[in-house]
C-alpha cells in the first residue's frame, strides 16, 4: 500500500513561511507549531491542513490585532516566568509540559490558550470554503473470546444509541467488512465507493492480527493499518530503549527526541503493511512516545490508536478489533514496563474477563473520541459484542434506525444496512 | 493472594525490619525509647493514588470498597469532597499534604518540597528522633527527597525515614533479566546468584532510593540471605504480587518494630490506569480496600497504637473523565473535578463521633490538623483544621 499525495502536500513550501509566523506567536504556543513544521513531510492530510488553516488565520490579522488577540497570553507567560524557564520551543516536550502543569496560572494559561486558537481558527473558517461532511463509520469489534457481559456492557454508552440483537454469527460482520461478498462490497470498497482515495481515510487497527488476516483480494484504496501483534519485534526494540530512560526530566526527553529521531528502518523490525509508509511510522513512534498503554496492552494500544487516529487524520473510515491479553505474571503489576517474556519463562495464559473488561470501555473510549470533534454529528458507530451477538449502534445526527431494536436482524442483514447508511 | 505467597512477603518485610531494628538496637516497640512523648498519640496517613469518585463512593463505585464502604465508613469521619487544587502529580501533591502548602516542584522528585514536612515540624517541635517518622511508599514517582524540605532551619537533619519497597523488588526482577535468560526467574539456583550480587554490592542497595537513618550503604549478611530466600521465592510464584502488598507488609513491621508516631504510607496499583488497564486499576483499588482494612485492624491489635491512633485515607486526587482529551482515566492532568475532588476518611481517636462533612475541604489541610493533634501550633499554613475531628 503506498500513500498518495494529496493537496496539502502539494503545497509543501509552506513550512518555511509559517515558521516566521510562528515567531510572532507568544512563546507556549510555539513548540507544538514547530514540531509538526518540522515533521511537515510525515503529517497526515488532515494535519496539513489544519496546520495551514491555522497559518492562515494568524495571516488574516494585522500586527496590532495579534498583538491585541495575545497581549494576555504574553502577560500570562511573563506572571508564569516562562523566559525563566527550560523552555524547548522546538518541539513539545515532558519538561515543558510540566513546567506548565505545575504552574499556579496553568488553568488560566490553557483558556487562554484555547480562545487564540479558537480566535485564529475562526477567521480561518471564515476565509476558507466549508467543505461538505460524508458518513463517518466507526466500526468496533470485541472478540467472541472476550466474555462481554450483555447486561452491563452498553450502559454507559450514548443514550442516543441501540442495543441491537443479532441472530447468531456476529463473526461474520467483521468477515464481510474485510471480505465483502458479490452483493456486500467489504469495507475498503464502500470507503472508496463514498469518494475517499487517501490512505489516511481507512483505518484498520487490531489487537492479534485477525484484520490484516483476511483481507480483500483486491483492495481499491490502501489503508493505514496497524497491528498490536505484528508490531512486535518493534516493541520489543523500542521497550528496550525506553528502559534506558533515567529517572530525569532533561535527559528523558534527550532521549525521547532520539527516538523520535530514530528513523527504526535499518532493522527490519517493521511489519509488511507499515514498512513502505513513512507516516504511519511516524504515527506509531509518536504513539508510542505518548504513552498511554500503547506498548504494554493490546487493546490500550487499539483505543490510544483509534483515538489518536481520529485526532490527526479525521478518517472516514475506523475498523477496530480489540483482543486477547494474557494474565498478569508474578512481576508484571511490578515491572510492567519490562518485556514480559523477558522477565519470566512462564507461558502466558489467557486472560478473558479482564480483557472483557477492558475492551468494554475502551471501546467507548474511541467512540467519545470521536464524539469530541464536529463530524460526529455525521458519526455512525457499531460496537459488536461477538460473545454474544450483541451490538451497540449509534446513529448520525436525525437518522433513525429503520427497525425496531427488539428484533433480531442477520449479519448480513444488518451489514448491508450498514453500507446503506455509510453511503447515504 | 494465597497464604504461602503472602506468608513469603510477610516473612520479607519482617526481616528487612528487623534489620533496621537491629541496627538501632531496637528489638520491638514497646521496648524503644523512641515514642513521642508521654502522650504516644500516633497518627497514619495513607494516600493511595489517582481514584476516581465513580470507582469508588458512587453508586457504581462502592462495590470496589467493601470494607471501606461497609466497615469503615460507619466509624469514621467521612469527607465526601476533598479538593486538590495544586498540580495533580504525585510528588507534588504527597508533598503538598506533607506540607501543608501547594508544592510546584519537579514532578521527578529531584527538588526537596519547598517548605517544611510535618515530619520536620514533629521532629524538631516535640524532639523526636528519626525512627519516629516514617514514609514508606509503592509510588516509583517518588524519591527519599519527600522526607524532608529544602528549607534550612529544617531540612534532613529533621527528615524522616524514608522506603520504597516495591523498588527492591523491581531491582530484583530487572538484574534478573538482564542476564538474559529468561529461565533463570524459574530456577532457584540462578536467582539465588543474580540476588546476592545485587544485595552485596553498594552500588544496588544505594540504587534503590531509600533513606534509613544510620542505615549503612550495604545490607549485612544476614539480610542478604533472607532477602535472597524470599524474593527467589516470589519470582517462582504463578500469580501476581503486588507492590502495594509488600509495602503494606513492611509498614506493618515498622509499625510493630519503631511504632512511629507519625507514619505516612502511600499505595499505588491503582497507577497501573496508565497503561490502559481499567481492570487492573479496578483490581488496585480492592487490594487499597483490603489494606486499609487490615491496617486498621492491625491498628486495634497492636497496644502501641489501640485507642491513641488517628488514621486518615484519602486519594491523592482521582483521574480524568470518560471522554476527556487526556484519555480518561488513564491519565490525571486534566482540569476538572473528575481529577481534582476527591474523598477523605478519617478513623480512630480524632475521629470519635462518626460524621459526614459535606463542606469541602482541601489536602493542604492535613498538615495543620496532624500537626495539631500532636499539640504542635502555629505554623502559619495556609489550611485550615479539618472540621468534625476531636483534638
Amino acid at each position: 500500500m503506498s500513500e498518495r499525495p494529496d493537496k496539502a502536500q502539494a503545497d509543501a513550501s509552506s513550512p518555511d513561511a509559517y515558521r516566521h509566523l510562528v515567531e510572532r506567536l507568544p512563546v507556549t504556543l510555539r513548540p507544538s507549531l514547530n514540531q509538526q513544521l518540522s515533521q511537515w513531510a510525515t503529517l497526515f492530510p488532515f494535519e496539513q491542513n489544519r496546520l495551514a488553516n491555522f497559518m492562515k488565520g494568524v495571516e488574516t490579522f494585522s500586527p496590532s490585532a495579534l498583538d491585541a488577540l495575545t497581549a494576555p497570553l504574553w502577560a500570562l507567560e511573563k506572571k508564569m516566568g516562562v523566559k525563566l524557564w527550560n523552555f524547548s520551543e522546538a518541539s513539545d516536550t515532558i519538561e515543558n509540559a510540566s513546567q506548565l502543569a505545575r504552574s499556579e496560572y496553568y488553568a488560566e494559561w490553557r483558556r487562554e490558550v484555547q480562545r487564540v486558537f479558537e480566535t485564529v481558527n475562526a477567521a480561518a473558517r471564515d476565509s476558507t470554503p466549508i467543505q461538505t461532511a460524508s458518513t463517518r463509520l466507526i466500526l468496533l469489534f470485541l472478540p467472541g473470546s472476550l466474555p462481554v457481559d450483555p447486561l452491563s456492557a452498553w450502559k454507559q454508552w450514548d443514550a442516543r444509541g441501540h442495543e441491537i440483537k443479532i441472530s447468531g454469527g456476529s463473526e461474520r460482520l467483521c468477515e464481510l467488512a474485510m471480505k465483502g461478498q458479490p452483493g456486500l462490497p467489504g469495507i475498503a470498497t464502500l470507503a472508496a465507493r463514498q469518494g475517499n482515495v487517501e490512505s489516511s481515510d481507512l483505518w484498520l487497527i487490531d489487537a492479534e492480527g485477525k484484520l490484516s488476516g483476511m483481507p480483500a483480494s483486491l483492495s481499491p484504496m490502501a489503508a493505514c493499518s496497524l497491528s498490536y501483534a505484528a508490531l512486535k519485534p518493534l516493541r520489543d526494540r523500542f521497550l528496550a530503549e525506553v528502559n534506558k530512560i533515567p529517572k530525569n526530566i532533561q535527559a528523558t526527553d534527550e532521549l525521547i527526541s532520539n527516538l523520535r529521531l530514530e528513523s527504526w528502518n535499518g532493522w527490519g523490525l517493521w511489519p509488511a503493511e507499515v514498512a513502505n509508509q513513512p507516516r504511519l511510522r511516524r504515527f506509531v513512534i509518536d504513539l508510542y512516545l505518548s504513552g498511554n498503554g500503547a506498548f504494554i496492552f493490546s487493546n490500550a494500544f487499539v483505543e490510544w490508536a483509534a483515538s489518536e487516529a481520529l485526532r490527526r487524520a479525521r478518517p472516514r473510515t475506523i475498523v477496530a478489533r480489540f483482543g486477547m491479553r494474557s494474565k498478569p505474571k508474578p512481576f508484571t503489576s511490578i515491572a510492567i514496563f519490562e518485556n514480559q517474556q523477558r522477565i519470566s519463562s512462564l507461558p502466558d495464559v489467557d486472560d478473558p474477563e479482564n480483557s472483557a473488561i477492558d475492551a468494554v470501555i475502551l471501546a467507548r473510549y474511541v467512540w467519545l473520541a470521536a464524539s469530541r470533534y464536529p463530524e460526529q454529528e455525521q458519526t455512525l458507530c457499531l460496537c459488536v459484542s461477538e460473545h454474544r451477538d450483541s451490538a451497540y449502534v449509534i446513529l448520525p445526527a436525525g437518522k433513525s434506525l429503520g427497525w425496531s431494536p427488539e428484533r433480531t436482524i442477520a449479519p448480513d442483514e444488518l451489514y448491508s444496512w450498514l453500507g446503506a447508511q455509510f453511503l447515504s | 493472594m494465597d497464604a504461602s505467597r503472602r506468608n513469603l512477603l510477610k516473612a520479607t518485610a519482617i526481616l528487612l525490619v528487623d534489620q533496621w531494628a537491629l541496627s538501632h538496637g531496637q528489638a520491638f516497640a514497646t521496648e524503644s525509647s523512641s515514642a513521642a512523648g508521654k502522650d504516644e498519640r500516633k497518627v497514619i496517613v495513607v494516600a493511595c493514588g489517582g481514584i476516581r469518585r465513580a470507582e469508588t463512593f458512587s453508586d457504581s463505585g462502592l462495590g470496589n470498597i467493601p470494607h471501606l464502604y461497609r466497615e469503615l465508613l460507619p466509624q469514621s469521619v467521612f469527607y465526601p469532597f476533598i479538593r486538590n487544587a495544586g498540580a495533580t502529580s504525585h510528588y507534588n501533591t504527597i508533598s503538598s499534604i506533607l506540607t501543608g502548602n501547594w508544592q510546584r516542584l519537579d514532578d521527578w522528585g529531584m527538588t526537596a518540597p519547598a517548605s517544611p514536612t510535618l515530619f520536620e515540624y514533629l521532629r524538631k517541635r516535640m524532639d523526636l528522633p528519626q525512627d519516629s517518622v516514617w514514609f514508606i511508599s509503592s509510588n516509583k514517582a517518588l524519591t527519599s527527597r519527600i522526607g524532608a524540605s529544602s528549607i534550612r532551619d529544617f531540612g534532613p537533619r529533621f527528615g524522616a525515614n524514608v522506603v520504597f519497597p516495591k523498588q527492591l523488588l523491581i531491582n530484583a526482577v530487572i538484574r534478573a533479566a538482564s542476564q538474559g535468560h529468561p529461565e533463570h526467574s524459574a530456577d532457584r539456583a540462578a536467582m539465588q546468584l543474580e540476588l546476592q550480587a545485587m544485595l552485596q554490592n553498594a552500588d544496588n542497595y544505594e540504587g534503590l532510593g531509600w533513606s534509613v537513618s544510620g542505615e549503612e550503604s550495604i545490607l549485612d549478611l544476614r539480610m542478604q540471605s533472607s532477602m535472597q530466600q524470599a524474593i527467589e521465592d516470589l519470582v517462582r510464584t504463578n500469580a501476581p504480587v503486588t507492590g502495594d502488598e509488600f509495602t503494606f507488609l513492611v509498614s506493618a513491621e515498622v509499625m510493630r518494630r519503631f511504632a512511629p508516631s507519625l507514619l505516612a504510607i502511600t499505595f499505588s496499583d491503582v497507577e497501573v490506569a496508565h497503561f490502559g488497564s481499567y481492570s487492573m486499576h479496578l483490581a488496585g483499588i480492592r487490594t487499597m480496600d483490603r489494606l486499609v482494612y487490615e491496617l486498621w485492624n492491625l491498628v486495634q491489635a497492636l497496644p502501641s497504637y489501640s485507642g491513641k491512633t488517628t488514621l486518615f485515607v484519602l486519594p491523592e486526587f482521582g483521574r480524568d473523565f470518560d471522554g476527556s482529551s487526556t484519555n480518561g482515566f488513564f491519565n490525571h492532568r486534566a482540569i476538572d473535578d473528575s481529577t481534582s475532588l476527591t474523598w477523605m476518611m478519617c478513623l480512630g481517636e480524632a475521629a470519635r463521633s462518626a460524621n459526614v462533612v459535606e463542606r469541602p475541604v482541601q489536602h493542604i489541610d492535613l498538615c495543620p490538623t496532624i500537626a495539631g493533634l500532636f499539640g504542635v501550633k502555629d505554623l502559619e499554613l495556609p489550611g485550615k483544621t479539618l472540621p468534625g475531628l476531636s483534638t
